[in-house]
């Protein structure tokens, strides 16, 4: 159950951190001459690993700093983890576009950002993580998938298909596996989840509802039909498949899908389970904070802008209709813009800069409320004779768009 | 083999257009361009140069224009996502200064050259694709002041990458 000894000598090296800039220290320590891809393959041993914690952003720092320090070029590494309920975006995305913020904070649900590119997932201790480390050069996916696939079909007798954007597929068109990787100079890892038994009454709530009106040229999510693996054989479950697929991994060659059978797996290094903490990897405390920072999982998010109308009824019998516009750059409110129509305000129609105490707050749904309400104020006062409060309220419920 | 070929070969074409456009454009500064290349930087103005990484860059005085090579482009495949270094970054030769995402991977950016980020092409940040579409023109990612010219001199040109692609790829 120990770590190589490697591995504490290179952590001992450096102590990097999180955010993607600046960060390759480590780097020069590496060789950079370029080696041909198939160059001391029979030297390759393999790793699964096995994290012994539930807790996701434990998990992501593991995962982090595994690739930000490890040696994988005669040492291939599988990681497997599962998180308690969270929900986990890719690096380019917008949270409030792709999964209903409000709800999971609500519920106690952590959401936290990868670096890996992709869409939005959902993990709860019914899906299993798997991530796949190898030297850049050396980075396959389909290599990676066969292991799934090959492991499904040997001990379950389970038929699955990888397709086009490397999901695995059962029945013709239910996902039971999604994707995600990301390249570095050195090192690269390829991710994937494995639904066996998931809560998809959660998944689905957590998942479907998004906020309206946003435009942003962030990575958005393929929605898919999913299945738990339980659901198609009971018998397929956790810690089985954990088995069997380290087993799978260990008794395939490093560089191509071809089965070493059991000889090839006594040469491999074989399961350890991983305690990630400070002691085992130097620095992980800093990207286990790094990944529970907001400036992390909402200040990293590519710039958008929100746009709501909103139909306003005065005691006259009019309807209005408003338009507000936010931008947001890093989380942060930027711009605000209204634009009244005439008759509602005193002056014509205009856009009126407004709320600007809000300008310069962190992003989150409560802002447009706030702002609907500050302009019930501001109305309230230049057509005083015209609405009355009980309109006024009614404005936070009509949301058209 | 074939395939790589072919590659090579889409490559050199795509060089001698943009040479062309270059020229034409460039026409009226051409004394001056001239004079500047007999004078001073004999082998920078408007060679690219390459990374083992498939980043280029080309040089004219110490502003560097970033970009990623058509082979880069090719393996990388569809880019949906350009995250560029801000103007007034810092970025360090053979760091990690931003990333691509393409088919649900993203990839590090390595910084060809050391030196403050002047200008990144926003033209990419609204439409990434024109990375896989005109790496070497319009799909440039960023321009940087270069701290020492002398880092080029550790880069490729074409000729040099084209054999490194042939012998690694």
């Amino acid at each position: 159950m120990f770590l190589p000894t490697r591995l504490i000598v290179i952590a001992r090296r450096c102590l990097p951190r999180l955010d993607s800039i600046g960060v390759a220290r480590h780097a020069s320590t590496y060789k950079t001459t370029y080696t041909k891809r198939n160059e001391g393959v029979d030297s390759i041993k393999k790793s699964v690993f096995m994290s012994q914690s539930t807790n996701v952003f434990v998990n992501l720092a593991l995962e982090h700093w595994l690739y930000r320090n490890f040696n994988f070029s005669n040492h291939h590494v599988l990681l497997c983890y599962i998180n308690d309920p969270c929900v986990v975006f890719g690096r380019h995305q917008n949270p409030w576009l792709e999964c209903n913020v409000h709800a999971a904070e609500k519920e106690g649900i952590a959401l936290v950002r990868r670096n890996s590119g992709g869409g939005t997932v959902y993990h709860d201790k019914g899906n299993l993580n798997l991530t796949f480390f190898s030297r850049r050069d050396r980075y396959n996916r389909n290599y990676n998938l066969k292991i799934i696939t090959n492991t499904l079909l040997r001990h379950w007798d389970l038929n699955s298909e990888i397709n086009k954007r490397d999901d695995i597929i059962v029945d013709g068109d239910y996902k039971v596996s999604g994707s995600a990787a990301k390249l570095g100079m050195s090192n690269a890892y390829h991710h994937c989840t494995l639904l066996v038994k998931v809560n998809k009454a959660n998944l689905n709530s957590i998942l479907e509802k998004k906020e309206n009106g946003i435009v942003t040229n962030a990575t958005t999510s393929t929605h898919s039909a999913i299945m738990n693996l339980s659901d198609i054989n009971p018998n397929i479950h956790m810690k089985k498949l954990i088995a069997c697929i380290g087993w799978e991994y260990m008794r395939t060659k490093a560089l191509v899908c071809e089965d070493g059978e059991y000889d090839f797996v006594q040469q491999q290094k074989g399961f350890q389970y991983i305690n990630p903490n400070e002691h085992w990897f130097p620095g992980i405390n800093q990207f286990i904070n790094d990944f529970g920072s907001w400036d992390w999982n909402y200040g990293k998010t590519p710039k958008f802008t929100i746009t709501r109308t909103f139909d306003v009824s005065t005691n006259d019998d009019k309807i209005h209709r408003l338009n507000l516009n936010l931008e947001i750059e890093n989380g942060i409110v930027e711009g605000i813009r209204m634009n009244l129509p005439a008759g509602l305000v005193s002056t014509s129609d205009q856009d009126v800069s407004v709320i600007s105490n809000l300008r310069g707050t962190r992003y989150n749904h409560e802002v447009t409320e706030k702002i609907i309400s500050e302009i019930g104020k501001i109305v309230t006062l230049n057509t005083i004779q015209s609405i009355d409060e009980n309109n006024v309220r009614r404005f936070d419920e009509a949301t058209l768009q | 083999m074939s395939r790589l070929m072919v590659q090579i070969g889409r490559c050199a074409t795509k060089t001698l257009v943009s040479q062309a456009r270059n020229d034409l454009f460039a026409q009226s500064k051409t004394s001056l361009v001239t004079w500047r290349s007999i004078t001073t930087t004999r082998c920078l103005r408007s060679e690219r140069w390459y990374t083992d990484k498939h980043e280029w860059i080309t040089v004219d005085g110490n502003m560097g224009t970033v970009g990623i090579s058509d082979y880069a482009q090719d393996a990388l495949g569809d880019v949906v996502y350009a995250q560029l270094p801000d103007v007034g970054f810092t970025v360090k030769k053979e760091e990690e200064c931003g990333a691509l995402e393409s088919v649900k991977a993203a990839s590090e950016l390595i910084s060809p050259v050391s030196g403050k980020v002047t200008e990144k092409n926003e033209a990419v940040e609204n439409k990434p694709s024109l990375i896989n579409t005109s790496c070497y023109k319009e799909g440039w990612l960023f321009k940087v002041e270069l701290n020492n010219l002398d880092e080029i001199k550790s880069l490729m040109n074409e000729e040099t990458y084209n054999k490194f692609l042939k012998s690694n790829h």
